[in-house]
C-alpha cells in the first residue's frame, strides 16, 4: 500500500473533531492561568501537534503487527504498573513513572492494552465458545488485574474508566444477557467487598458524595465550588477571562480536572453542550468505524476505543457536576497533562490503523 | 456453519454495538440535563454564591498588644467577646428575623433600626452587627435557635477590657470603634470596622505598634449563608505588648490618697446620702459615673472626691510610676458600643473627668516656682546663700503694694529661711534683681514652659512669661510688678503638674535634664539625657531650703514630713489664689478657703522628692480648690511616697 493512499484512508475527521477539542482546551489553558500561554496553554498546544502527528505514525503500522504485540502490550504495561508501586513505594501516591525525563502514567496506557488484549482474545474465540461463560473468564482477568493494580496505586478514576472501557469489549464481545445482569448482580454483591479496598480519603469522597450534608467541611469542598462555578455560569457564560471562580482560584485544579467547570463558567451551558457534543460525535465515529472494519479484532478495538473516549468525558463530567463522587479523571484533550492525551491519540492512531489496513481474517 | 455462525456473530456485535452508542447518548443526554439543571435551572442560585465568594474575605481582626504595668501586671487586655451578625442576602424576611432575634436576645428598637439602616445602604453579603458582647445564656439561646433563622450567624471576636478600671485611665486612655473622620484619613481602617482605634493615652500613641496587622480569609458558606469552611488563611499579626513605667499598686494608692484627701467617706447607703444626693446635682454627677465615694468635710458637708493632679517620677530615668488625674473614668465604657447616656455624663461633669490634669491641667505653680527664681538669683550672683532681706509683710513698688503671705512678715531672711517659710517678699527682691529674663532662662533649663516629650496626645506647654511674650500676646510693655507677681509663680505663670515634677527631678538629680517616659525601659541603664547646665552649687542650696520646708522648726509642711526611716523628704508647698483679693475684702479680713465656695478656694501644691540624702523619686501633686498647699498637698506627697518608699524596703 502506499503512503499516499494509506493517508487517504486516515479516518481524518476524528482529528478534526479532536483538534477542536484541543483547542477549546488551549483557550481554558489561557485562561487558566489568567490570560497566559505559560505554563500550560503553549504546551498543551505543542503536545497536541505532537499527538496528531503520532495518530498519522500509528496509522503505517501494520494492524496485524498490533494484534500480535497485543498480549505483550498488557505484560509490558502490567510490568510497569508493579515498577510504579515499587518506585513510588512510600510517597503514598504513585502513579508516574519516568521514562529518559518523560512522566509517564502507565495506568493511563494500560487502557488501551487491555482493550487489545481483550479484542485479541474474543476476536479468536469461536462462536460456540462466546455462549458459555466460562470462556469469559480469561477476560475478567484481563481487566481484573490492571483494575486491581491501578486501585492499589490509588486511582479510583483510572480503574473505574479501565473496569467500563473493558466491560464495554466484553459486552459486545457477545456476553449473553443472563451473564450481563448476573455480572451487574455480582459487582453489586462486590460493593463491601471493594468498599474495604478503598483508601481512607476515597471513602469520603463517596461518602461526600452520597451525602453531600456529612462533610461541608472537607471533601466536600471540591464539588461545592465546582458545581457554584458551573451553575454561576449561566447559559452563555462570565465570557473568556471572567469566569471570578476560577480567576480567583475558588476552583480547584482548574487546569486539570476541573477544567471542564472552568469552561462552563466562562462558556456557559452552550459551551459544554458544545463539547459534550463533540465528544458524543467523536464516540460515534469512532463506534460507526467499528461497523467497517473487517476482522473481530478490529471491531471490538474500535468499539473498546471509543467506550474508552465517552467513559473519560462521562466520568470527567459526571464528576465536576456532582453525578459521580470525585475520583480524579481528566477530561482528554482539553485537560492539561500529557498521558491522557497520549492514550487518547494513541487510540486514534490505533483506529486510523484498524481502518488503513484491516482484512477480513479467515473464519475461524 | 461457521460461516453462518460468524456472521451470528457480526449480527449480535453491530446490536450490541448500536446499543453502545445508544448508551453513550442516553449518558450524554443525562450530562446535559445536569447540566441543564445546574447552568439554567439554578443559575440564579449559584450566581449568589459565585458573587458572595467573590466578596466573602473576611479580615481576621489582629490580637492588640497588652499593656502591662511595671510589674507586668495587666493595664489593657483582650476578652473574647461574641457578636451576633446578619446576612441580609441570605434572609428570607428581615422584620421577621429581626423579630424573632428580639426572642433571643436583647435587643433595643434602636438596635434594630440600625440593622434596617445597615442593610439598606450595604452590599447585601456584608455582615451586619446585630449586637455585641453576648452573655453566655443569649449564646445558649441561640446556638439552639439560629440554625433555624437564615442569614443568622454569631462569631467570636476580641474586646479590649481595661482590668484595673479606671484607675490608669489617662494612661492607658481607650480604644473605641473607628471614626468616619479617622477612615477619611486612613482608608486602610474600613477593612476592619469592627477593630477599634487607641484614642487617647498610650494606646493613641503606640496605636501602630499596638495593632498589629489584620490577616485574611476566605470564607465558603452554604445556601444559608452559614460558613462552612475556611479556604484560605492569611494569619493575623498580633500587635506588641508593651510594658509601662506606671506602677499599679503605687496607683491605687495614689489615686486613693488624692481623692479622699484629709477627710473622711461617709457610709454610701445612708439617709443622708440619699438626701444629699437628691439636692446636690454635683454630687450626683460623680456617683452617675460609678465613683462610690463620698466624703464628709470639715464642715459636716457631704462632698464629692477631691479632684487633682499627682505625678510620680524617677528622677534617674525619667519613668512615670504613677500618674493620677482626678475624676477619673472608665474605659471600659467606650470599647464596646459607647452608650450616649454615658457619653452625655461624661461631658457634663463639672469636673470633666476626660481631661488629663496632669498633662494639661494648667495651674499657677504659685510658691512651688521660687525655686526656679532663686536658682536663677544663685546662679547669676544676685545673691548668695547669705544675702538677706528684711520682710516686714509688705512691699511697695511705686504706687502698688505687694502682700506677703504672712501679715506681720518674716522678718530677716536669706534664700533659705525663705524658702522654708515660703516668704514672698524675699522673692520679690531677688526676683527684681535677677529680671524676668534670666528667670525664664532658668525654668526653661527646667522643663517649664514646653511640652515635656511624655509623649501623650494634649499635653500642654504651661506659660513662663517674659517681654517678648507679653509683647506678642497682649501686644503690652512688661512691667517691673509683674515680674514681682511671676516671683511667687502667680500672673501669667501656668505651669502643668508634669511640668513641676520634671522641674523637681531635675533639682533632685542635679546632672541631667531628665525627661519623662511612660514605657518601662528594658534594660537598667538609665537613658541618656543631657546635662542639665545648672549650678551645682546654687542648686544644692535650693534642695537644702526644700529640705528645711520639711524639717524645719518653721518650714509650711512640717507636719509633714516623711519618716527619717523612709529617708525622709524634700519640697515646696503652693497656694494659688483663683480669685483675686481685693482691698477691701483684705481689710475686711479674709474669708477662710472653707467657707469660700468650691471653685473661688485656692488650688494646693506641692512638690518634691525623697529620700533627702540620695533621691530616687520626684512627685508633683495639685489638690484642686483644695485649700493651703502645707495643709492638703504636702500629706497627699507624704503618703504617697510613704506607700512608695514601703514597697521599695
Amino acid at each position: 500500500m502506499t503512503g499516499l493512499k494509506i493517508l487517504l484512508r486516515i479516518p481524518w475527521h476524528l482529528l478534526l473533531f479532536a483538534g477542536v477539542l484541543v483547542m477549546v482546551g488551549s483557550l481554558a489553558l489561557y485562561s487558566a492561568s489568567q490570560g497566559s500561554w505559560h505554563p500550560w496553554a503553549g504546551r498543551h498546544a505543542v503536545r497536541a501537534t505532537i499527538g496528531m502527528a503520532l495518530v498519522v505514525g500509528i496509522a503505517f503500522v501494520d494492524f496485524s503487527f498490533i494484534k500480535r504485540m497485543s498480549y505483550v502490550f498488557l505484560a509490558a504495561a502490567i510490568l510497569l504498573l508493579l515498577a510504579v508501586m515499587i518506585i513510588g513505594a512510600g510517597q503514598g501516591v504513585s502513579r508516574w513513572i519516568s521514562l529518559g525525563g518523560v512522566n509517564l502514567q502507565p495506568s493511563e496506557l494500560t487502557k488501551i492494552a487491555v482493550i487489545l488484549a481483550l479484542a485479541r482474545y474474543f476476536g479468536s474465540q469461536s462462536h460456540d465458545r462466546m455462549r458459555s461463560f466460562i470462556w469469559y473468564l480469561p477476560s475478567f482477568a484481563i481487566i481484573g488485574i490492571p483494575f486491581a493494580l491501578i486501585m492499589k496505586q490509588p486511582d479510583l478514576g483510572t480503574a473505574l474508566m479501565l473496569l467500563f472501557g473493558g466491560l464495554a469489549v466484553v459486552f459486545s464481545a457477545g456476553l449473553p444477557w443472563r451473564y450481563v445482569f448476573g455480572s451487574i448482580a455480582a459487582v453489586l454483591a462486590a460493593v463491601p467487598l471493594l468498599w474495604m479496598q478503598l483508601h481512607a480519603y476515597q471513602k469520603t469522597r463517596v461518602m461526600t458524595f452520597l451525602n453531600p450534608e456529612s462533610d461541608l467541611l472537607g471533601a466536600g469542598y471540591q464539588i461545592t465550588q465546582s458545581k457554584i462555578a458551573l451553575g454561576s455560569g449561566g447559559i452563555f457564560g462570565k465570557g473568556f477571562l471572567m469566569g471570578s471562580q476560577s480567576q480567583l482560584n475558588y476552583l480547584p485544579e482548574k487546569q486539570t480536572d476541573f477544567v471542564f467547570t472552568m469552561i462552563g463558567e466562562e462558556f456557559g451551558f452552550a459551551g459544554n453542550v458544545f463539547i459534550l457534543l463533540i465528544y458524543l460525535l467523536l464516540t460515534i465515529s469512532i463506534l460507526r468505524i467499528s461497523y467497517r472494519v473487517k476482522s473481530r479484532f478490529a471491531q471490538l478495538t474500535c468499539v473498546g476505543i471509543g467506550m474508552m473516549v465517552f467513559f473519560y468525558m462521562f466520568v470527567n463530567v459526571a464528576m465536576v457536576t456532582g453525578l459521580l463522587p470525585v475520583v480524579g479523571a481528566p477530561l482528554p484533550l482539553i485537560s492539561y497533562g500529557g498521558t491522557s492525551m497520549l492514550t487518547v491519540f494513541i487510540g486514534f492512531g490505533i483506529v486510523a490503523s484498524a481502518i488503513v489496513h484491516d482484512r477480513r481474517e479467515r473464519a475461524v | 456453519m461457521s460461516r453462518k455462525k460468524t456472521k451470528d456473530l457480526r449480527r449480535t456485535m453491530s446490536r450490541r454495538g448500536l446499543l453502545l452508542s445508544g448508551g453513550a447518548v442516553a449518558l450524554t443526554s443525562i450530562l446535559g440535563a445536569r447540566l441543564f439543571q445546574l447552568q439554567v435551572a439554578e443559575n440564579h442560585r449559584y450566581r449568589r454564591l459565585s458573587d458572595r465568594n467573590q466578596f466573602d474575605l473576611r479580615i481576621v481582626a489582629p490580637t492588640r498588644g497588652r499593656l502591662f504595668d511595671r510589674k507586668m501586671r495587666l493595664l489593657a487586655g483582650n476578652a473574647e467577646s461574641f457578636q451576633l451578625y446578619i446576612t441580609p442576602l441570605y434572609v428570607d424576611d428581615l422584620q421577621q428575623t429581626l423579630a424573632a432575634l428580639g426572642q433571643i436576645v436583647d435587643l433595643t428598637e434602636m438596635q434594630i433600626d440600625e440593622v434596617f439602616a445597615a442593610a439598606r445602604k450595604g452590599p447585601s453579603f456584608h455582615d451586619i452587627i446585630v449586637r455585641d458582647d453576648l452573655s453566655q445564656r443569649e449564646l445558649a439561646r441561640l446556638a439552639v435557635r439560629s440554625p433555624l433563622l437564615s442569614g443568622v450567624s454569631f462569631g467570636k471576636s476580641l474586646r479590649r477590657i481595661y482590668p484595673q478600671g479606671s484607675l490608669a485611665c489617662h494612661v492607658t486612655g481607650y480604644v473605641s470603634p473607628v471614626t468616619a473622620r479617622e477612615i477619611e484619613r486612613n482608608p486602610a481602617l474600613e477593612k476592619t470596622p469592627h477593630l477599634g482605634t487607641g484614642k487617647n493615652g498610650i494606646e493613641f500613641v503606640h496605636e501602630r505598634n499596638l495593632r498589629g496587622v489584620p490577616g485574611r480569609e476566605r470564607i465558603e458558606v452554604n445556601a444559608k449563608g452559614q460558613p462552612i469552611r475556611v479556604l484560605r488563611d492569611v494569619g493575623a499579626m498580633s500587635g506588641k505588648d508593651l510594658q509601662l513605667s506606671i506602677d499599679v499598686g503605687l496607683q491605687l494608692h495614689s489615686a486613693e490618697i488624692l481623692r479622699r484627701g484629709q477627710l473622711k467617706p461617709v457610709e454610701m447607703g445612708s439617709v443622708e446620702v440619699q438626701t444629699a444626693l437628691a439636692k446636690d446635682s454635683d454630687l450626683k454627677a460623680h456617683i452617675a459615673l460609678g465613683d462610690s465615694l463620698i466624703l464628709r468635710d470639715q464642715k459636716d458637708r457631704l462632698v464629692p472626691p477631691e479632684s487633682g493632679a499627682v505625678v510620680v517620677m524617677d528622677i534617674h530615668s525619667g519613668e512615670i510610676i504613677s500618674l493620677v488625674s482626678a475624676p477619673m473614668f472608665d474605659p471600659n465604657l467606650f470599647t464596646g458600643r459607647l452608650l450616649t447616656r454615658d457619653w452625655r455624663r461624661l461631658n457634663a461633669h463639672p469636673r470633666k473627668p476626660l481631661l488629663n490634669r496632669v498633662t494639661a491641667g494648667q495651674y499657677a505653680p504659685g510658691s512651688a516656682f521660687k525655686m526656679v527664681v532663686g536658682l536663677a538669683a544663685l546662679e547669676t550672683g544676685v545673691i548668695s546663700s547669705t544675702t538677706e532681706f528684711t520682710c516686714s509683710g509688705d512691699m511697695r513698688l511705686g504706687n502698688s503694694t505687694f502682700h506677703c503671705w504672712r501679715d506681720g512678715g518674716h522678718g530677716v531672711m536669706n534664700i533659705i529661711s525663705a524658702l522654708e517659710q515660703s516668704c514672698d517678699v524675699f522673692f520679690y527682691e531677688i526676683a527684681l534683681k535677677t529680671g524676668i529674663r534670666k528667670i525664664k532662662n532658668m525654668a526653661y533649663r527646667l522643663g517649664l514652659g514646653e511640652v515635656s516629650g511624655l509623649g501623650l496626645p494634649g499635653e500642654k506647654q504651661g506659660i513662663i512669661p517674659s517681654h517678648e511674650w507679653k509683647l506678642s500676646k497682649l501686644g503690652k510693655v512688661w512691667t517691673p510688678g509683674e515680674t514681682v507677681v511671676s516671683s511667687i509663680g502667680q500672673g501669667y505663670v501656668l505651669a502643668t503638674p508634669l511640668q513641676l515634677a520634671v522641674m523637681t527631678a531635675r533639682i533632685a538629680n542635679g546632672m541631667f535634664a531628665v525627661t519623662p517616659t511612660l514605657v518601662k525601659s528594658s534594660d537598667d541603664t538609665p537613658p541618656a539625657f543631657a546635662p542639665l547646665n545648672v549650678d551645682p552649687g546654687a542648686l544644692a542650696i535650693i534642695r537644702k531650703g526644700m529640705v528645711k520646708v520639711m524639717k524645719g522648726g518653721l518650714g509650711t509642711a512640717r507636719k509633714y514630713d516623711l519618716e527619717a526611716s523612709f529617708g525622709g523628704m524634700a519640697g515646696k508647698t503652693g497656694t494659688v489664689q483663683v480669685k483675686r483679693i481685693t482691698k477691701a475684702q483684705r481689710e475686711e479680713g479674709i474669708v477662710s478657703n472653707i467657707d469660700r465656695p468650691w471653685a473661688e478656694r485656692d488650688h494646693a501644691l506641692f512638690v518634691g522628692y525623697a529620700p533627702v540624702k540620695r533621691p530616687s523619686y520626684a512627685i508633683s501633686v495639685v489638690v484642686e480648690h483644695g485649700g493651703s498647699g502645707s495643709s492638703t498637698a504636702a500629706p497627699v506627697a507624704r503618703d504617697i511616697l510613704k506607700k512608695l518608699m514601703q514597697e521599695q524596703v
